[in-house]
């Protein structure tokens, strides 16, 4: 079976590197999970069986606030981001002069590292200096503490990351608009249909499947929201805004916690995973 | 036609739209390139009118590159370099040949369509959960702090990926021509990387650069698995943060410095990166 083995030949290597850098860890952080391991103590590892994870379940307020924190994040970030995303693209499928300038410059925020977003926007947002703050306060803002109450800080998150990936749904969706057959369109315009009609009969039912795939991998993506955390907010005031990701990196490389943080890794694995299903079906469709 | 489409109201609304949502999206970077060319005593000004409202100074520049900081910086760039292109190479490598399995083999029991979408599971993973492991390994493995354990980690970050584009660009290259090479006496590796490899050479210099600015970007494995000699940008502008607050000029050269390599490469291949950010879904 020479074929054989020019076709694992082929295969083996990425699979066999995916097995050992991706399969064999997750598979430890598993088997941790079932541990109390305080790193930073000199306490030894022992075994508790499904204590961290009824822990997690039953005794952590702090996991069901990211938790509940993260969705919300999700939630808002990609319907706002969706529905900027098509009113842009809209926009800019018509014949618009400067198309692929428009196009480039829309790149930039989601080309650029989302830590160095994050301090930007730190630095925009800085209480006593930040430039987006004062042009808030001459506005008329001023009584607003952004950054330092816990009913503004989550929604200030969610606008820097807005303003980081509405492009990505907006380009999305254009070049999915482009895409649509044009016949359908002329057709539409000798019936006499309006613009508008146009765009709630024809484009918003034709791009209703991709719309779905993009929402996805946004929610997916989002889901994982660390670096802005980090960068701009370090969970707080409070924990208001600390995200799943981060209250594992917390609780992992801060409290050494590593028992439990494996816990809680699975946890969010598993929710991840099943959103990530639904976007497994749809991408295996292409292929 | 172009004097009625000027007074289409349409239009009014789109241009308008259009110039606010620019601005919204380039106000950032721009504020960032003035910030740096500030000095400390002018940072929390509002001025932004080089030489009308302030004297533009390259202290910034000057302490971010030059000498004793600099050096920091330095190695920073050259870790980003190294890491992003060595990861990025093998990707390339092990992705091109899994995805060359997967469209052109077919696998049984396990079918192909199945180890695909395995494959591109592993990118669906929250980074944090492996990164725990991770650094576990890398303790166990003395690789903390080295470029190896870094690279590693970035690898197996942007194999998924690219696995899954590298077969979307096979599946678009003719089958006769391989076979034809196959026929003329190559073996199925030489009809690979004579054939197969150079003609789909756009698409996977495409993949190459996607997962270049991928690697350059992450921060969480860098900051988890690196403390001294390996850090990357981004570690190095996390770094700018100190008990004493934010230097609004360092933070903004050292980011400017972080932003302008991906930022440059994505607007090279802007038509590429929406497929490859889509994983394909979306190709233009």
């Amino acid at each position: 079976m020479r074929k054989d083995a020019v076709k694992f030949g082929f295969l083996s290597p990425g699979l066999l590197y995916l097995m050992a850098m991706a399969v064999f860890p997750l598979v430890w952080s598993l088997t941790l999970s079932f541990y109390r391991w305080k790193a930073a103590t000199a306490a030894p590892r022992t075994f508790v069986g499904f204590g961290n994870f009824l822990s997690i379940f039953f005794r952590d307020p702090r996991f069901w606030n990211s938790l509940r924190f993260t969705v919300l994040y999700v939630a808002i970030v990609v319907s706002i981001e969706l529905s900027l995303g098509l009113l842009l693209a809209y926009i800019l499928s018509e014949r618009i002069r400067f198309r692929n300038f428009f196009r480039v410059l829309f790149l930039l925020p989601m080309a650029a590292p989302p830590i160095a977003v994050a301090f930007m926007w730190r630095m925009l947002l800085n209480p006593d200096a930040g430039i987006v703050v004062k042009i808030l306060n001459a506005l008329g803002f001023n009584m607003v503490r952004w950054l330092t109450d816990a009913r503004f800080a989550p929604f200030v998150l969610m606008a820097v990351d807005i303003w980081e990936w509405t492009p990505f749904m907006f380009l999305g969706l254009l070049a999915a608009m482009q895409s649509l057959p044009v016949a359908l369109y002329d057709a539409a315009q000798v019936d006499g249909a309006s613009r508008g009609q146009a765009f709630w009969f024809i484009t918003f039912p034709l791009l209703l499947p991709i719309m779905v795939t993009l929402i996805l991998l946004r929610a997916i993506d989002a889901f994982k929201l660390f670096e802005l955390v980090f960068g701009i907010t370090g969970g707080g005031p409070g924990t208001s805004t600390e995200s799943l990701s981060y209250y594992i990196y917390t609780v992992g490389f801060q409290y050494f916690d590593l028992g439990y943080a494996c816990a809680l890794s699975w946890v969010f694995l598993l929710i991840v995973l099943i959103m990530a299903n639904f976007l497994l079906q749809r991408l295996r469709r292409g292929i | 036609m172009r004097q009625a489409r000027k007074t289409d109201p349409f239009f009014v609304v789109a241009w308008v739209v259009l110039v606010l949502f620019s601005v919204w999206t380039v106000f950032p970077f721009f504020w960032g390139i003035v910030t740096s060319f500030k000095s400390p005593g002018e940072q929390y000004t509002t001025a932004f009118l080089p030489f009308a409202q302030f004297r533009p100074s390259t202290y910034a520049w000057q302490v971010v590159l030059g000498q004793a900081e600099g050096e920091r910086t330095r190695q920073g760039l050259r870790n980003s370099v190294l890491i992003s292109s060595l990861s990025s190479l093998l990707v390339l490598f092990l992705g091109s040949f899994a995805g060359y399995a997967l469209t052109r083999f077919r696998f049984h029991g396990w079918k192909n369509k199945d180890i695909a979408s395995w494959i591109l599971s592993n990118r669906m993973f929250p980074p944090i959960a492996v990164a725990i492991p991770f650094f576990l390994v890398m303790r166990t493995l003395k690789l903390l702090d080295t470029l190896p354990a870094i690279v590693m980690a970035h690898t197996v970050y942007n194999l998924p990926l690219a696995t899954w584009l590298m077969m979307d660009f096979f599946r678009e290259l003719p089958e006769e021509v391989e076979e034809a090479a196959l026929i003329d006496g190559c073996s199925p590796f030489q009809a690979f990387f004579r054939v197969a490899f150079p003609l789909s050479l756009p698409g996977i210099v495409a993949v190459y650069i996607l997962c270049f600015i991928f690697s350059w970007n992450e921060f969480l494995f860098v900051v988890t698995l690196s403390y001294r000699k390996t850090m990357t940008m981004p570690v190095i502008i996390a770094g700018t943060l100190t008990v004493r607050g934010l230097d609004f000029w360092k933070v903004s050269a050292l980011s400017l410095l972080a932003i302008a390599p991906p930022v440059v490469l994505a607007a090279l291949t802007s038509r590429f990166l929406i497929r490859g950010l889509t994983l394909g879904a979306i190709k233009e």
